[in-house]
């Protein structure tokens, strides 16, 4: 008696299982899976806090993975894919912004903040 | 020389929280006056009774409003919606990640104020223009995106985001 309840609840427990909520993505080859795992990754999600796309279930991030799955298929580029997605959701979606205009600035800026601190410590020790 | 350094050491660490404070403070401002304009997407996409919508109708100055019957903040903005269109600004919705009979529903109890809404049950337009969730709002001038806000429409957002550029399009048409 104790083992069916128990099968029982076993049972229910197993439909509510993350597995029924999951879309499962399906590729020709390992090389196309293992893709569009680093992209998910390296897209962040527009509507979270610095989360990525893979770790959102947000209707705008399920809709995203689906294109990035859509894009992995019909054999776009990396660079290709992020593009597509940066032309509709801007800059903020790339962990990896562009390198042009005032991305410099956030590329380079801690560099140069580095510099400028290490030049004035040398110079102060000098004196 | 030390004089300099002594400078250099106090003026820094001021720079940097001007910098950090300007760009945490007014941000809403800093992310939407750089806005890039972009053509709106192609597309092709019925209104809420049925009708497919013609590309002319986005022609002029336009609101374009992202709202779902789903959406809980659309019903804090509706008011606001309402006393714009009340006041010649001619706003059409994209009904978003919904059906047509609980928008259309939805309309008939708060009151309608688009010229028509797009019906996008897949998101499909709303993907291409970029759109987060709802509600948000797009300013089209002639079928360009010229602005963008995401979130509630409010009397302030409207005043400093997109009352500025709906002045200087009118003075360019």
């Amino acid at each position: 008696m104790i083992v069916r309840s128990l099968l029982v609840a076993f049972y229910f427990f197993s439909l509510s299982s993350p597995a029924f909520s999951q879309i499962v993505y399906e590729f020709e080859n390992s090389f196309q899976e293992k893709r569009f795992y680093e992209l998910i990754s390296e897209i962040r999600c527009p509507k979270c806090t610095s989360g990525s796309i893979a770790s959102s279930d947000v209707p705008v991030a399920r809709d995203l993975k689906k294109k990035v799955y859509q894009l992995v298929l019909d054999g776009s580029t990396d660079e290709e894919i992020k593009q597509y997605v940066s032309e509709r959701f801007g800059d903020f979606s790339d962990y990896r912004p562009a390198l042009r205009g005032a991305n410099y600035f956030l590329w380079f800026g801690p560099f140069i903040f580095l510099a400028l601190v290490l030049a004035i410590f040398f110079v102060k020790r000098r004196i | 020389m030390n004089k300099l350094l002594r400078f250099l050491i106090v003026i820094l660490p001021i720079l940097i929280l001007v910098f950090f404070a300007k760009v945490l403070l007014i941000d809403e401002e800093i992310k939407f006056s750089n806005f890039e304009k972009k053509n709106f997407p192609v597309f092709q996409l019925n209104d809420l009774q049925g009708n497919q919508v013609k590309t002319e109708s986005l022609d002029g100055i336009k609101l374009v409003n992202v709202w779902a019957s789903w959406c809980i903040t659309c019903l804090v903005e509706h008011p606001f919606l309402t006393k714009l269109s009340n006041n010649g600004i001619e706003i059409i919705g994209l009904n978003y990640k919904d059906t047509d009979a609980k928008a259309n529903a939805w309309l008939q109890k708060h009151g309608n104020p688009y010229l028509f809404s797009m019906y996008d049950p897949r998101g499909d337009l709303a993907f291409d223009l970029g759109v987060t969730g709802a509600p948000e709002s797009f300013l089209l001038v002639n079928n360009m995106v010229v602005g963008h806000i995401q979130g509630e429409m409010s009397q302030s957002k409207w005043e400093t985001i997109f009352l500025p550029l709906i002045q200087k399009a009118r003075q360019d048409l």
